[in-house]
């Protein structure tokens, strides 16, 4: 047995060199593989040494195609975008095209689009209850009165100053300005409590 | 694709595992709206060339030591 490991030991020794080159490194790495070799180097028979060329094989193809599909992965990604480009640029849309000889802004973002907020208002909704997607807060904001309301919703929906919400309430934007800040302490409170 | 055997899709598609992070990052090269055209380019691609590419033959084991 001590004999046995002195000649592995002794192959090994002697083949520094190559047992550090990566691809025998990742195939010994394998114990598998790592035994196959042990036993051709005690019995080097003529099939011994042919199971370990069978699994070496297959192992250096495998590490062959991985390095060509890394390859291949980052290679083609910057092919397509090139390809991409060159045929967006052929048939580019006026609007698409850059304003000034040296391209920056194109036409199409100096259109301003007026639509677009009012789109957005439709899928969320004007009122601020129809905003509220955490449950708790809703069921909080149920619990202010109306008026409380109202003033966080012209405040954080439609976004108005406290002038103009107080020019629409009529009354003075002190006025406002308390209702809301007891408003926003109220809620704090309540979610407080449910926090415990 | 006439001849594309089983043992060579498994293996297609456990190499594709492998290599999404990879693919992923790669998606970066192109502009957002292309990206899972481009995925699925890659994807495609890996198959095909496993698929058709003959890969050199190994070298025996035996070949590096003496």
């Amino acid at each position: 047995m001590e004999k046995d490991n002195q000649k592995i030991e002794e192959f090994f020794y002697r083949n520094n060199k190559q047992v550090n080159n990566p691809i025998i490194k990742s195939f010994l790495s394998d114990s598998k593989n790592l035994y196959l070799v042990q036993k051709a180097i005690l019995y080097p028979t003529d099939r011994n040494k042919k199971l370990v060329d069978e699994s070496f094989q297959s192992h250096y193809k495998n590490v062959r195609k991985i390095k060509y599909v890394s390859n291949l992965i980052y290679f083609f990604s910057l092919d397509f975008d090139k390809k991409r480009r060159r045929l967006q640029n052929r048939t580019l849309l006026i609007l698409d095209k850059g304003l000034s000889e040296e391209g920056g802004t194109t036409a199409k973002e100096q259109i301003e689009d007026a639509s677009n907020e009012k789109e957005f208002e439709n899928i969320v909704g004007e009122r601020l209850l129809d905003n509220i997607e955490d449950e708790q807060l809703l069921k909080s904001l149920q619990k202010l009165t109306v008026k409380q309301l109202q003033i966080l919703e012209m405040i954080y929906v439609k976004e108005l100053s406290i002038k103009e919400i107080a020019q629409i309430l009529q009354t003075t934007p002190q006025n406002i300005s308390n209702l809301h800040r007891k408003a926003l302490n109220k809620l704090n409170n309540t979610l407080r409590k449910k926090e415990e | 694709m006439a001849n594309f055997g089983n043992q060579h899709s498994e293996e297609a598609l456990t190499i594709i595992e492998n290599f999404i992070p990879k693919i992923k990052h790669c998606l970066h090269n192109t502009d957002y709206q292309e990206r899972e055209d481009l995925e699925q380019e890659i994807k495609l691609k890996i198959i095909e060339k496993l698929a058709t590419v003959e890969f050199q033959d190994a070298p025996s084991f035996w070949d590096y030591f003496y």
